[in-house]
């Protein structure tokens, strides 16, 4: 084992000892933090993107690491629980995503927080360290254990940031609904941590020695090589789904997917970087991350796959039409990021780890740049979010105005921008798929690419009414200046989302036969997590391609083709309607679907609803059977003998005659009574 | 053997009711200690007795042991009876009610 893979512990670590150094230095003498705590955390997460290159380019070397580190419980013949390592392509891609996205959050929150005059930094730049922390331990877990304590840590940090305004109504709201919406989800979760641990007596993704991984366990089970232990009565076949759909539940809390996609939204109430690390980086990816490591598991498992896809591919279409009516820069970006989550479901249930993969790649790249440059908006206009306060900031903030329709193209898919690449590899997997003989993945991929289309729509006018058109307001004429620390993120994340696609271009790769898709000879570089060892779990699931007599390649082409039409049709059409002079309020024309799009379909009303009007009531039921019934009957006890004591005492009068007179009372009785049974008589 | 067994068993049961009955209806507290001791030497006479209706002198150490404890007893008794006094300017043991519920 080599240097970079002794070191991979300090991934996590140097970012927690920015937090520590915010919390102890930021509590005890807050004049000596630099710049409040911001200059450790940008040294740290800094080390960690250096650290997490390193990694990377050991592991295209061919090493991989999978090792425990820290045992806590070890148990005599049944499972031990343990903190461990595991770096893998995957992993590495990972800690590098996250690092990276972690560092320019940090660089650029000295612009949006520190520049700003906003108080409490250090409280902000703990959260953003033990945030980052988290997540990339998270991120190197061995261990669905360690992953979900990390995962816990990741929701806790959530909650901590976007109630960084806590004094605010809103923000504090916010953040509680973050923490218990993924909060019910991470409840399944856990259980599905227990039941896994209780089926196969381990929960490593990857074996080593003697030590198996619960997918490669699974998969013997399913053969009928080995026994486990299943519930319910019930056998393999039956079991296995159960575990895959509850710890499920975690990821589709954490990477909000339908139904647990409200609290997402609403977490824009945090500082903007916040959401950019929310939703690029961090907590969002989590979910779909978890799905990507253990797929060797679900890849088991053809029907949880179909209901993933489903998901995926509602989600997608689902937030897409809510995004197309919201008149806030950030309102948009949330909803476009629980679409583009759906995407990776959906090329996860499609049986495509690589496209998922990559969509998340691509995705972290855009979206924080997205979310970084609605930051320096924002930081323009003084804190004012409306789109339609705006107009014509391209003049004034040209970096910015380049830098974000760089990712707005990348996430329309335009080509050659990052998200053309890997949303048309998405919808690929999903299409060859769904015609190799799965009508559900048919369906689900009929909304990706339905999606598509309005993608392209409201990025496009956010981007007209954000950057185009006359200035609407004074603030708008005359914004706000951003200064490096805003520029600096930008511009790397800018020249990124152009790019980073061309790490994978299957269209053009099918076309010319080059070997051009280093994404997926970088995946397939350790054989138990690599692609084509999924590739072959999937078939034997049933999984198969299908190209409608197309042929592979024409096919790949075609699809790529239509969902590029679709999206520059959603994008004209937007940019039609939006980047005029003055632009007014066409979504008005949908009349009464505009009101149900606006309040996103009521689904906060009736998850309200079953909060209020169901779970209250029952727990109200509860609590009165719990208070009446239960403790009825032990305060019953306790009373019973209460009472019962009160008249017996009554016998201590204190005058010795009438003891006398009872104790000889008593033996004289006693006396009688032996003489009678005895037959003294 | 000229006075039968049964006489002294009588005379015992005798002296021991007399003691009964005196704890029982009496309330000064040394016409207690003096009942106790009429309780007490009525068993020292059932030992005294049955000594000597098994020809064996067991009973009769008994019966000096129980002497012994009669004398502290009354030393313990007579002591309580005093603080007893000194406390409620009485020795009725109707009285001194104090220690109860």
């Amino acid at each position: 084992m080599s240097m970079p893979f002794d070191l991979a512990p300090l991934i996590p670590l140097l970012p927690f000892a920015s937090f520590v150094i915010a919390v102890v230095v930021g509590y005890f003498a807050p004049r000596a933090l630099p710049k409040g705590g911001a200059i450790p955390g940008i040294a740290a997460t800094g080390l960690s993107l250096v650290l997490s290159l390193w990694l990377a380019v050991a592991v295209q070397g061919g090493e991989t690491v999978n090792k425990s580190i820290y045992t806590w419980v070890s148990g005599q013949g049944t499972f031990d629980l343990h903190f461990g390592v595991l770096i893998d392509p995957l992993s590495a891609m990972m800690l590098a995503i996250v690092s990276l996205i972690a560092t320019l959050v940090h660089v650029f929150s000295l612009g949006y927080m520190n520049d700003e005059g906003e108080t409490g930094l250090p409280r902000y730049y703990a959260g953003l360290g033990l945030f980052s922390a988290s997540m990339l331990a998270f991120v190197l877990a061995d261990n669905l254990l360690m992953a979900f304590m990390f995962f816990e840590l990741v929701g806790l940090c959530s909650y901590l940031l976007i109630g960084f305004w806590f004094r605010e109504p809103g923000p504090a709201s916010a953040a509680k609904k973050a923490f218990l919406v993924t909060r019910f989800g991470d409840y399944f979760f856990l259980i599905g941590v227990v039941a896994t641990i209780a089926t196969f007596g381990t929960s490593r993704f990857v074996g080593t020695g003697d030590h198996h991984s619960f997918p490669h366990i699974a998969e013997q089970a399913l053969a009928g090589e080995a026994t486990v232990n299943t519930f319910l009565g019930m056998g393999p076949e039956g079991w296995f789904p159960i575990v895959g759909l509850l710890v499920l539940g975690g990821v589709i809390g954490k990477s909000a997917q339908f139904p647990l996609h409200t609290w997402l939204p609403d977490a824009m109430e945090g500082p903007t970087p916040v959401s950019a690390l929310i939703h690029a980086a961090t907590m969002v990816a989590a979910g779909v991350y978890l799905v990507a490591r253990m797929y060797g598991f679900y890849a088991l498992l053809p029907d949880v796959l179909a209901i993933i896809a489903l998901i995926g591919g509602f989600t997608a279409l689902f937030a897409a039409t809510m995004a197309i009516v919201k008149n806030e820069l950030k309102q948009v970006l949330a909803y476009s990021t629980i679409s583009q989550y759906g995407y990776m479901m959906l090329a996860l249930g499609a049986g495509g780890y690589v496209a998922a993969t990559f969509h998340l790649l691509t995705h972290a790249i855009f979206k924080a740049l997205l979310f970084l440059g609605a930051g320096s908006v924002i930081i323009a206009m003084h804190h004012n979010e409306n789109m339609w306060d705006m107009g014509n900031l391209k003049e004034r903030m040209p970096v910015t105005y380049w830098t974000f329709l760089s990712g707005s193209l990348a996430l329309a898919g335009i080509v050659p921008f990052a998200g053309f690449w890997s949303k048309d590899e998405v919808l690929y997997e999903a299409l060859a798929h769904g015609l190799g003989g799965s009508t559900v993945l048919l369906v689900a991929y009929a909304m990706g690419l339905l999606a598509v289309f309005f993608t392209g729509f409201y990025t496009f006018r956010m981007v007209a009414l954000t950057f185009h058109g006359e200035s609407r307001t004074e603030t708008a004429r005359d914004p706000h200046g951003v200064g490096w620390n805003v520029k600096l993120p930008l511009a790397v994340l800018g020249v990124l989302a152009a790019t980073i696609g061309l790490v994978n271009m299957t269209p053009v790769a099918k076309l010319t036969g080059a070997e051009i898709e280093y994404l997926h000879q970088w995946l397939d570089l350790f054989e138990p997590t690599g692609a084509h060892h999924y590739a072959e779990l999937l078939h034997e699931s049933g999984y198969s391609v299908g190209t409608a007599g197309l042929g592979e390649t024409n096919l790949a082409l075609a699809g790529a083709a239509v969902s590029l039409a679709l999206a520059l049709a959603g994008s004209l059409l937007a940019w039609r309607l939006y980047a005029v002079r003055d632009p007014v309020v066409h979504t008005d024309k949908l009349g009464g679907v505009k009101t149900v799009l606006y309040n996103n379909y009521y689904q906060d009303e009736y998850q309200v609803w079953l909060a209020e009007g169901l779970t209250l009531p029952i727990a109200r039921a509860a609590d009165t059977f719990d208070q009446g019934v239960i403790d009825g009957v032990v305060n019953l006890a306790s009373s019973g003998s209460l009472f019962a004591g009160r008249q017996v005492r009554k016998l201590q009068t204190g005058v010795v005659s009438t003891y006398a007179a009872l104790l000889t009372l008593g033996l004289t009785a006693l006396i009688l009574a032996f003489a009678l049974l005895g037959g003294w008589f | 053997m000229a006075v039968p067994m049964e006489y002294y068993l009588l005379l015992s049961a005798a002296v021991f009711c007399i003691g009964v009955f005196g704890v029982l209806t009496r309330r000064n507290a040394l016409l207690f200690l003096m009942s106790v001791e009429l309780m007490l030497n009525a068993a020292n006479i059932n030992l005294v007795a049955f000594s000597l209706y098994h020809g064996n002198l067991t009973g009769q150490v008994f019966s000096l042991f129980t002497m012994a404890l009669a004398a502290a007893e009354v030393a313990v008794g007579l002591s309580i009876i005093l603080v007893l006094y000194r406390n409620f300017r009485d020795v009725d043991v109707t009285e001194a009610t104090t220690m109860r519920w």
